[in-house]
């Protein structure tokens, strides 16, 4: 099966930082792909990427962007400006800044229709208010004559939804939709987006820190750590038997109702993320790793930690099992 | 009884004017809303609820940085109306959210961590260079870092030198207020671990607000739970967490999502009105996004019932 997003070996360079470092995944159609990672390891570049929106001087180098079969790497502004929007989409953290506050929500989302496809004004108005009580918005008519600044985070985010989905993309990135917002707000955007992925068929590519959105929500996750998917597997796999040292200390850091007794110690991970240079070989996590070995200085070897489980470490699958006995 | 409590509370009421528009009359926004509740010392308040439901004005009223406009708060048995600041610094200190905003960037660690000291007027200089190498060790940072800008130090190390800063006076109560929410998780389980080791070392009272129900369940003793300015459940933690009474402590229960795949997403069952501080509902000012709701629920005010399981403000609990 051809995947509707294929990215391999994505490097990019930003100044003096190497902010991703050969970095793959794949989304396909109709599935929720979780990038997992803490601050700074370029989960959000690697979106940029994949929609030609990184800052100037970066650099980006890929042996293949694909998307829909077809090689975008060589894309060049104009290109992508005409699949942005239009065939894949993306949703950003703060729906207050991607908005513009000087424009009412009915010209910012019929603006996306009559741009890419020519559409005239009344019928895309009928499109917008359609999209907004299709993310559940009451009373579209009137939110579509407001500013910005007259709704509510949870209604904001719904309208940036909407305003991604005015062309029917294929292709829907979201970074961190729902970090800005109150947890039942929170949870109610995440389930509008299952809903829509479900009906629509969309291929959903989720940037998250937050390990309990990627359980809920993936099918398919990609943990990140330093500019290196370190671990990717079915949600499932990974939650049950995740392998990465990385992995495994970050599931030990998330405190669960019921589960860590109270006064009893979080797990954590000694040390942060380091800002990694250009040059800069093997594993990135060498220095806050409790089974680093010099062999971690080298290039490390992607295996197979089970069936559709890659994972990039030097440590053989099940380490922690023969460690523990 | 009230020489045990750190902190407590009576009847606290704190009113805001906010203009909504140029020509508007300004409009009474009520952020806490006769609030009481006292903390015994040594224990960890929790507070939770949604943004706008007045939680750090509460942390604001304790600190004594807002003065109520109703009710009174006391700390260690003293009225804080009118105690001395130099006082109140060495019995109350906060720890904020955001560590990049609440260090100044121009000062080297050590010298924002003395500044309570030099703030008393009394200590010498030895004296506060001893007491800020104590708490920059408590805290887990090395002397090198004392010596740098808030600038050269990472999220998590920024929000040690707060928690360095808000111990130098070995104070009794620390009011932690959001403050871990801008750090990474895994730096967030350093700082958690931190907290919660210095609270059974030093004996200290924390009042902590945070909208993670997850970090609250790990560290606090007992939870409140806020909604528009009041307390509407008050619970022991492991309570409240098995047996939530209030219909919104069940909704924002239900809308944690801990790290449990296959579960999806739950429906909290909350609707899309949001509360407005500035627009009070009448009855129960949680009604019109009550899933449970019945008819006096819009027009009845329910009253506070206490009992051995803690409080709870609900017609139907």
């Amino acid at each position: 099966m051809s995947a509707l997003l294929e990215v391999q070996d994505l490097r990019v360079t930003i100044g003096s930082t190497a902010a991703v470092r050969g970095a793959s995944l794949a989304v396909n159609k109709g599935e929720t792909h979780c990038l997992v990672g803490e601050s700074g390891c370029g989960k959000s570049i690697t979106a940029l990427s994949v929609m030609g929106l990184l800052p100037r001087g970066a650099k980006r180098e890929t042996t293949a962007l694909r998307f829909a079969g077809e090689e975008i790497g060589h894309f060049g502004e104009r290109e992508m400006s005409r699949l942005r929007g239009d065939r894949m989409a993306m949703i950003f953290q703060e729906p207050m800044t991607s908005l513009n506050p000087a424009y009412t929500v009915g010209s910012q989302m019929t603006e996306v229709l009559r741009r890419h496809r020519g559409t005239p004004r009344a019928q895309a108005v009928d499109r917008a208010a359609e999209l907004l009580a299709r993310v559940g918005i009451t009373a579209p008519g009137l939110r579509l004559g407001q500013y910005p600044h007259q709704l509510s985070g949870g209604l904001r985010q719904r309208v940036m939804i909407a305003m991604a989905l005015m062309c029917d993309p294929e292709l829907l990135i979201a970074d961190e939709p729902t970090t800005a917002l109150d947890v039942t707000v929170q949870a109610q955007i995440l389930r509008l987006l299952a809903t829509l992925q479900k009906d629509l068929g969309l291929g959903i590519l989720l940037i998250t820190h937050d390990l309990g959105i990627v359980a809920r929500v993936a099918d398919r996750v990609s943990v990140m750590y330093a500019g290196e998917v370190v671990e990717s597997a079915p949600t499932a796999t990974l939650f049950a038997a995740p392998e990465h040292p990385y992995t495994r200390g970050l599931l030990s850091c998330v405190p669960v109702p019921g589960k860590v007794k109270r006064d009893e110690p979080l797990g954590s991970i000694p040390g942060v993320v380091p800002r990694m240079r250009p040059g800069f070989t093997g594993c990135g996590f060498r220095d806050r790793c409790g089974q680093a070995s010099p062999a971690c200085e080298g290039t490390l070897p992607r295996q197979q930690a089970g069936p559709d489980h890659e994972l990039l470490c030097t440590l053989a699958p099940g380490w922690h099992g023969r460690n523990a006995a | 009884m009230s020489g045990a409590a750190a902190i407590e509370v009576r009847g606290l009421r704190r009113e805001f004017r906010v203009r909504q528009g140029m020509f508007a009359a300004p409009k009474r926004v009520i952020a806490v809303d006769d609030v009481s509740f006292s903390v015994p010392a040594g224990s960890v308040l929790g507070v939770v609820g949604e943004s706008g439901c007045g939680k750090s004005t509460l942390a604001r009223l304790i600190l004594g940085l807002l003065e109520p406009s109703a009710g009174d708060v006391l700390v260690d048995g003293q009225r804080l109306g009118g105690m001395d600041r130099r006082a109140r610094a060495r019995l109350i200190q906060p720890v904020f959210q955001d560590p990049f905003a609440s260090l100044n960037p121009k000062r080297r660690v050590r010298d924002i961590v003395a500044m309570p000291l030099i703030a008393q007027g009394t200590i010498g200089t030895a004296e506060i260079a001893r007491r800020v190498a104590e708490a920059l060790e408590r805290v887990g940072l090395s002397p090198d870092q004392g010596g740098r800008f808030p600038a050269q130090l990472s999220g998590g190390q920024r929000q040690r030198v707060a928690i360095a800063r808000a111990l130098v006076l070995r104070p009794r109560i620390v009011v932690c207020d959001e403050p871990t929410s801008a750090l990474d998780v895994s730096v967030q389980a350093q700082i958690l671990n931190l907290l919660a080791e210095l609270r059974r070392d030093l004996g200290l009272t924390y009042l902590f607000i945070s909208h993670n129900l997850a970090v609250v369940e790990h560290i606090a003793s007992e939870v409140a739970v806020m909604y528009l300015g009041r307390i509407v459940e008050r619970a022991e933690s492991e309570r409240l967490f098995a047996a939530p009474r209030h219909p919104y402590t069940r909704a924002l229960l239900a809308s944690v999502l801990t790290p449990e795949p296959g579960l999806g997403v739950p429906d909290v069952g909350l609707g899309d009105i949001m509360p407005d501080p500035a627009n009070i509902p009448p009855g129960c000012r949680f009604h019109p996004r009550c899933p449970v709701a019945v008819a006096k629920c819009s027009t009845e005010t329910p009253r506070p019932a206490s009992d051995a399981a803690g409080l709870v403000e609900c017609h139907l609990a």
